[in-house]
């Protein structure tokens, strides 16, 4: 870790004890009532009582086995959709003007359509999640594909390479700070759907979800647990976008100079 | 001489601008000679990248024939290797080891990995590039990257070398140690060197022949001059201040 980051690790660290010590005050302050403002420690017992029922666990994994299907469904159709419009023209306008209908659409304007379509189960929420993560991706990888340096191409076609190589060895390597941005803005886009949808449709499948778990905890007024919710979707977050993204950046696109 | 390599017959090249035509390619007629070093000199803008590129094949004439070994040259191929002068023409995302190793997969140069590494090898030590098997480009100095490009182009065994303005971008000594480099290889390969260049001294110290090209817009060969100097050369060679001046005239700068 360079001393930049460390910097910013500690100033971020500094801050959110401070947060935490506000809040801890302000419960204790006697001000709101529990009921409402429940203290750190209250929160802490209701996420540990639920880990260890193993409630909280269930929900999360299978929201986030939702999202890592979507996610990958989502790219592999990108790459496909993506390769297919830089190789021709029609594919391409038609791309273009999918993308430009459907990209200002928001995942969550779509569910009484979708539920109409396709029912209340982890299909509709499934389909949510493409279409929130596939239009940015495209996107991106279109913006990407784009401005490759011609040097390269020009090379691709020198060495002998074919079409499928020149996408799946040129193409696609030198546009990878282009997909990795449209995944980051894929994902946090999903992330965002998938938890209102679960609210929405309620218990989906067997077992219902992060967002299902949270709205569940205001019916029965369990404060604590709803902010163990919460809790447990902030930390989602910060892992993925500041540590799942980062050292995959590390380990591709810093190591090779291109970022 | 009857070992021509590579053969230009009545070529042109024009660009349509607004209102009027140019010409940058006029009745150019040129023939490649089996293991020469041919160099094409002339200012800037005045074809001579065109004429390399429509020689690799990335580019069609619009009049005329560019054959090798008797055939029309349709598009580019691993025979006709081209170097650029961008330092940006190795693959970013690959060791310096797979970008050479990379396209020797792709043709089965070698029947493994293990073979195909042991070539790259081979050529990485021909270009004196020993130690950076495992960098990546951007590790590497301008000067180590265009010897990267050349150990990649090399181990495909071309028969052709194109050069577009290969050392350039390069600082003075790096590119005079470049030249020796070049020198060596086609020495130990014997492969055939078409340099384009706007640098008289690199045209001469180098090449077997020099073709000078006229300023923008004459779009022609103003004449082919044969360099005989005695090798090794450098500015103080027999000969070399007369070959300099007359090259100089041709230039009208």
């Amino acid at each position: 870790m360079n001393n930049e980051s460390y910097h910013k690790l500690k100033t971020r660290l500094f801050w959110m004890i401070a947060i935490l010590a506000v809040w801890e005050l302000t419960a204790q302050s006697g001000v709101f009532p529990t009921a409402i403002f429940p203290s750190l420690l209250i929160i802490a017992r209701a996420l540990g009582d639920s880990v260890v029922s193993g409630e909280i666990i269930i929900q999360t994994g299978f929201s986030l086995a939702l999202i890592l299907q979507g996610l990958l469904i989502s790219l592999l159709a990108a790459i496909m959709i993506s390769s297919l419009a830089i190789s021709n023209k029609m594919v391409d306008g038609l791309v273009d003007t999918l993308v430009a209908i459907a990209h200002p659409l928001p995942g969550i304007a779509l569910l009484p359509l979708i539920i109409i379509w396709f029912g209340t189960d982890t299909l509709s929420i499934l389909v949510i999640i493409v279409h929130s993560v596939i239009w940015p991706l495209i996107l991106n990888m279109m913006t990407g594909f784009r401005s490759i340096p011609t040097i390269y191409k020009e090379v691709g076609l020198n060495l002998g390479l074919n079409r499928f190589r020149i996408i799946k060895d040129i193409l696609i390597p030198a546009s990878l700070p282009y997909v990795l941005s449209g995944l980051r803005i894929g994902w946090a886009r999903a992330w965002r759907a998938l938890i209102s949808a679960e609210m929405i449709f309620g218990a989906v499948g067997a077992k219902g979800g992060l967002g299902w778990y949270i709205f569940k905890q205001r019916v029965f007024m369990d404060t604590p647990g709803l902010f163990a919710g919460l809790f447990v979707i902030v930390l989602i977050g910060i892992i993925v976008e500041d540590f799942f993204f980062a050292v995959i950046e590390e380990r591709t696109i810093k190591k090779w100079g291109m970022s | 001489m009857g070992n021509e390599l590579i053969q230009l017959k009545s070529v042109e090249k024009y660009y349509q601008g607004s209102g009027k035509t140019l010409k940058v390619l006029e009745n150019i007629n040129l023939d490649i000679q089996q293991g020469e070093i041919l160099a094409i000199l002339g200012p800037s803008g005045c074809g001579k990248t065109t004429l390399l590129r429509q020689i690799a094949g990335f580019d069609h004439p619009h009049t005329g024939n560019i054959l090798m070994d008797g055939q029309e040259i349709v598009k580019p191929e691993v025979k006709r290797m081209m170097i650029f002068q961008d330092f940006n023409q190795l693959f970013p995302w690959q060791t310096v080891m797979q970008n050479i190793v990379y396209p020797l997969q792709v043709h089965h140069v070698g029947d493994s990995v293990r073979a195909n590494r042991e070539i790259a090898s081979k050529y990485l030590n021909l270009v004196e590039l020993d130690g950076f098997e495992d960098s990546y480009p951007h590790q590497l100095s301008g000067g180590m990257k265009q010897k990267a490009a050349m150990a990649r182009a090399l181990a495909l065994q071309p028969k052709v070398l194109l050069m577009d303005e290969p050392f350039g971008s390069l600082d003075a000594l790096t590119r005079l140690s470049l030249q020796n480099l070049l020198l060596k290889v086609w020495r130990e390969t014997g492969v055939t060197i078409v340099v384009v260049t706007h640098d008289i001294q690199e045209a001469i110290l180098l090449s077997e022949r020099i073709v000078v090209m006229g300023q923008r817009g004459s779009g022609g060969i103003k004449r082919i001059i044969p360099n005989s100097l005695a090798r090794p050369r450098d500015v103080g060679t027999k000969g070399y201040a007369e070959l300099y001046e007359q090259v100089y005239a041709l230039l009208d700068v």
